[in-house]
C-alpha cells in the first residue's frame, strides 16, 4: 500500500515537473562524430597511375633467351654454388603462390615450389635457399641492387620491365579478374566505375585497373593480403588482380566470389638481373625439365581444385 | 629628544578626540563621509601617545592574526599538496606509465606469437592478455583525472577509442592464423601499424603530461612560502620596533606581553623554517631520487620494449625489415649508448648510485649486453639463410642464450628498478609530510599567543595613562 502511495506521489511529481517546461537538451557526455577505421600500413588512394599495364605492344614479352644447362667457371651459377645457397625474392602473403604456413612457419606455394626446383637443379638441395620476402614494389629494385639472384613472385613479364631486368620463359599464364562480396551485384570490372578497387603498388593489376574505361578508383597497398583486409573491412568494393591470386583470397574467405572474364593475360616469369644472361639461359633449361613433371605435381597440389586442370605453357625463345 | 619628552607629559591626557556630531547629517551623506571620517579619526588619535598605542596594538593584533591565518593555511595547503602527491598524482603518473608499457609489450608479444609456429604458445597468449588487461585498468585510472587537462583528455580519448579496435584486429589475425590463412598476418601488420602510428604516440604523450604534472606539484610542495615569510618577518620587525618605541617612551626595558609575543613569533619562525626546510629537502629528494630516476628507467624500459618489437618484426618481415633493424639500432643506442656503456641505462646508474635500484640497473646493463650479443647472432643466422634457427634464437624463452631470455631478464630488472625508485619517492615524500606534523595548528596557536601578548602588553601601558 505504502509503495503504491509513493508511486502515485512520484507520478504526480513527475507530471508537475514535466509541466514546468524543459531547461534545455540533455548533454551528450562523450560525443563521437566519426569513427576512423584502421587501415593497412601504406594504403593509399591512387590519383595517377603511370605506365601501360600488361597488354602494351612493342615487344614479344613471352620470348626469352634459349636454354643452356651447363655451368662454366666464373659464371653467375658458379658464384651461387660457391656461396652454397640461392637467394630468392618471394611473397609470403599470397595464399597458394607464396605464403607462410602459420602452422609450420615454412614458406609454401606454387612459386616457392618453382624456386625450390631451381635450387635443387643448381645446388642439389631444394632447401639451399635464402628466401627474402619482398613486396610487389620491391621486385625490380632488389634485382637491380643484386640483393637476390632471382625473383619468383607472381611476376608478370612486360615490355617496360624487360627494359630494366631479364625474365625467364613463361611458367604460368594468369589473367586479371575481379573479387567481390558474395552478395554484390558487380559482374565485371566495368561495373566498378567510381568505386574503390584494390591492388598492390607497382603491380600490372594496378595499372590495368586505372586503364579501365568505367574509371574505378585504384587503391594501392603493399601486399595482396592487405587487399583482402580492405575488402573484409568494407573499405574497398572489389579486389582486381590475377585469377590465381584471387583464388587464394576466395579460399580464405567463403563470403567472396570471383566474377567477370579474364580481361588481361599475365605471363608469369622468373625475374633475373639484366646482366645475368647466363643465369636466364640456365633457369630456362631448368624450366624445360620442370615442365615435364614437377610443374604438374605442384599445380595439382595448389591450384587444380581452384582453377581446374591446366598444362604448362610452351616456352618461346628469341 | 628633550622636546619630545616635555610634550609627552602634560598634554597627553587632555587631547582626547572630540565626539562626532553626526546627528544633524542625513544618513547617506554620513555613509559617504565615513572613510574620510575614519581617516580623520585615525590621524587625530595618532597625534596622542595613548591613541598611537591603541593603533599600534590594533595593527599588531591584526598582523598577528593575519600571519597566523595565512601561515596555517599555507602549511595546511603544503600538507595537502604532499598528500595529493602520494595518494593521487604519483599513482596517476604510474598509471600512465603502465598504459604505455603494457601496450608496447602487447605489440612486441603479438609479433612474437606470430613468429612461433603451430599452436600459439600459452605463455605468450597469457602475457598478451595480461598486458591488455593492465593497459585497460591503468587507462581507466588515468582517465579519471584527465578531465581538467584538455591535452591529457585528448590522449585518453584516442586510447579508449583505439584500444578495442586494436584487440579486435589481433583476434581477427588469430582466427585466420589458426586456419592457416596468410591474411592473418596482414591483420597483425594492420594492428601493429595502428599501435605504432596512433596508440603508442598517444600513450607516450599522456605519460609525458602526467609526469610533468607530478614534477610541477613536487616543485610546488618544495617551493619557498614567500607570503608567509614576508608576513612573519614583518610581524617580528613590528614587535621589535614597538618594544623599542615603548622603551623610549616609558623607560622600561621589558614589556612582558610583548616579549611573550616576540618569543612566540620567533618560535613560529624557527619551527616552520626547520619543518619546511626538512620537508622541502625530502620532497626534492623524493623527486630527484624517486620520480626523476623512475622517469629515466621508464624511458629505458620503453626503448627496450620497442626495440624488442622491432627485433621480432624484422624477422616477421623476413628480409624486408631493414627499417625495423635500423630502428632497433637507434633504440638500443638510446638504451645503452653506441658502445653499450652509455645511454639511458648509464644515466639511470649514475642517479641510482648507492640506492636500492643500483643493483637492478647494473644487472639490467649486463642483460642488455647479453641481449645485443644474442641479437647479433640472430642477424648472422638470418643473413646466412638459416631463418628457422634465427627465429628460434629470437623467441625461445626457454633457451638461456636466446634474445627472448635476455630481454625478459632485462625487463624484470628494469621493472624492479622502477619499483625501487617509486619506493624512494614514497618514503621521502611521506617523511617530508611528517616534518609538517602539527605545524599548521602550532603556527595558528603561536600567532594567537602573539596577538594576546601584544594586547596585554600594550593594555598595561595604556593603563598608566588613565
Amino acid at each position: 500500500m505504502r509503495v503504491k502511495k509513493l508511486a502515485v506521489l512520484a507520478a504526480v511529481a513527475a507530471l508537475l515537473g514535466a509541466g514546468c517546461g524543459s531547461p534545455g537538451a540533455p548533454v551528450d557526455p562523450a560525443p563521437v562524430s566519426s569513427v576512423r577505421q584502421p587501415m593497412p600500413a601504406n594504403a593509399t588512394v591512387e590519383t595517377t597511375v603511370e605506365g601501360g599495364g600488361s597488354t602494351e605492344n612493342g615487344c614479344d614479352p613471352a620470348a626469352s633467351l634459349p636454354p643452356k644447362g651447363d655451368i662454366p667457371d666464373g659464371s653467375t651459377m658458379d658464384e651461387i654454388r660457391d656461396r652454397g645457397h640461392l637467394r630468392v625474392g618471394v611473397d609470403q602473403n599470397t595464399f597458394l603462390f607464396g605464403f607462410r604456413n602459420p602452422t609450420t612457419g615454412q614458406l609454401e606455394g606454387f612459386d616457392i615450389d618453382i624456386a625450390r626446383s631451381i635450387a635443387e637443379a643448381l645446388l642439389g638441395d631444394p632447401d639451399a635457399i635464402r628466401f627474402r620476402a619482398i613486396s610487389s614494389a620491391q621486385r625490380i629494385p632488389v634485382l637491380q641492387n643484386g640483393e637476390v639472384d632471382i625473383v619468383v613472385r607472381t611476376f608478370s613479364i612486360t615490355c617496360d620491365r624487360l627494359k630494366e631486368i631479364n625474365f625467364s620463359t613463361v611458367y604460368y599464364v594468369a589473367g586479371q579478374r575481379v573479387l567481390v562480396h558474395q552478395n554484390s551485384d558487380v559482374e565485371s570490372i566495368d561495373d566498378l566505375g567510381g568505386k574503390r578497387v584494390c591492388a598492390t603498388k607497382s603491380s600490372t593489376s594496378l595499372k590495368n585497373i586505372a586503364k579501365v574505361d568505367s574509371k574505378p578508383v585504384p587503391v594501392s597497398v603493399d601486399d595482396w593480403s592487405d587487399c583482402l583486409v580492405l575488402l573484409q573491412q568494407g573499405q574497398v568494393e572489389a579486389v582486381s588482380t590475377d585469377d590465381t591470386i584471387l583464388a587464394g583470397m576466395a579460399e580464405q574467405d567463403p563470403t567472396t566470389k570471383i566474377v567477370g572474364d579474364r580481361f588481361t593475360d599475365e605471363l608469369y616469369g622468373i625475374g633475373i638481373p639484366k646482366e645475368d644472361e647466363d643465369m636466364v639461359r640456365y633457369v630456362n633449361a631448368v624450366l624445360e625439365s620442370v615442365r615435364g613433371g614437377p610443374w604438374r605435381q605442384s599445380y595439382d597440389r595448389w591450384l587444380r581444385d581452384r582453377l581446374g586442370a591446366a598444362n604448362p605453357p610452351q616456352p618461346q625463345y628469341r | 629628544m628633550t622636546s619630545a619628552v616635555t610634550r609627552r607629559g602634560p598634554d597627553a591626557p587632555g587631547t582626547e578626540p572630540p565626539e562626532e556630531q553626526r546627528g544633524t547629517r542625513s544618513g547617506l551623506a554620513w555613509l559617504l563621509d565615513l572613510p574620510a571620517h575614519a581617516v580623520r579619526g585615525v590621524t587625530r588619535s595618532a597625534a596622542t601617545t595613548p591613541g598611537r598605542l591603541s593603533l599600534i596594538a590594533a595593527g599588531l593584533v591584526t598582523l598577528s592574526l593575519l600571519t597566523g591565518l595565512v601561515g596555517a593555511l599555507s602549511v595546511q595547503d603544503r600538507g595537502n599538496t604532499i598528500d595529493g602527491l602520494i595518494e593521487h598524482r604519483e599513482p596517476l603518473a604510474a598509471a600512465a606509465q603502465q598504459v604505455y608499457r603494457s601496450l608496447s609489450d602487447a605489440d612486441a608479444t603479438a609479433a612474437s606469437a606470430f613468429l612461433s609456429t603451430g599452436a600459439e604458445p600459452r605463455q605468450l597468449r597469457e602475457r598478451y592478455q595480461f598486458d591488455i588487461a593492465k593497459a585497460g585498468a591503468a587507462l581507466a585510472k588515468a582517465a579519471s583525472d584527465a578531465g581538467g587537462v584538455p591535452k591529457a583528455a585528448a590522449q585518453v580519448d584516442i586510447l579508449s577509442r583505439q584500444l578495442p579496435v586494436y584487440t579486435g584486429l589481433v583476434e581477427t589475425a588469430r582466427a585466420n592464423n589458426r586456419q592457416g590463412f596468410p591474411v592473418g598476418a596482414a591483420y597483425l601488420r594492420e594492428a601493429s601499424e595502428l599501435m605504432r602510428s596512433t596508440i603508442l604516440p598517444a600513450a607516450h604523450e599522456l605519460y609525458e603530461i602526467d609526469t610533468e604534472r607530478l614534477v610541477d606539484e613536487q616543485d610546488d610542495a618544495a617551493g619557498f612560502p614567500w607570503l608567509t615569510a614576508l608576513l612573519v618577518f614583518a610581524l617580528l620587525g613590528a614587535l621589535i620596533a614597538t618594544q623599542v618605541y615603548l622603551r623610549r617612551r616609558t623607560n622600561r626595558v621589558f614589556n612582558v606581553g610583548l616579549v611573550v609575543a616576540t618569543v612566540a613569533v620567533g618560535v613560529a619562525i624557527v619551527w616552520s623554517a626547520v619543518g619546511m626546510t626538512v620537508q622541502s629537502v625530502l620532497v626534492s629528494s623524493g623527486s630527484s631520487g624517486g620520480t626523476e630516476q623512475v622517469d629515466v628507467v621508464v624511458r629505458a624500459r620503453i626503448a627496450a620494449l620497442q626495440a624488442r618489437a622491432d627485433e621480432t618484426l624484422t624477422l616477421v618481415a623476413r628480409g624486408g625489415g631493414s627499417e625495423y633493424e635500423k630502428e632497433f639500432s637507434a633504440l638500443t643506442a638510446q638504451l645503452a649508448g653506441e658502445d653499450g656503456t652509455g645511454g639511458l641505462l648509464a644515466e639511470a646508474a649514475d642517479r641510482a648510485q648507492g640506492g636500492p635500484a643500483a643493483e637492478h640497473i647494473d644487472a639490467a646493463r649486463e642483460d642488455t649486453a647479453a641481449w645485443l650479443r644474442a641479437h647479433e647472432q640472430v642477424r648472422r643466422l638470418e643473413g646466412a639463410g638459416d631463418y628457422e634457427q634465427a627465429v628460434r634464437l629470437a623467441i625461445d624463452g626457454g633457451n638461456e642464450q636466446s634474445a627472448a631470455h635476455a630481454f625478459a631478464r632485462l625487463d624484470e630488472n628494469l621493472a624492479a628498478a622502477i619499483d625501487a625508485g617509486r619506493q624512494n619517492f614514497l618514503d621521502d615524500t611521506t617523511n617530508g609530510a611528517r616534518a609538517l606534523t602539527l605545524l599548521a595548528p602550532g603556527f595558528a596557536v603561536l600567532a594567537v599567543i602573539a596577538a594576546l601578548g601584544t594586547t596585554l602588553g600594550i593594555w598595561e601601558r595604556l593603563r598608566e595613562y588613565r
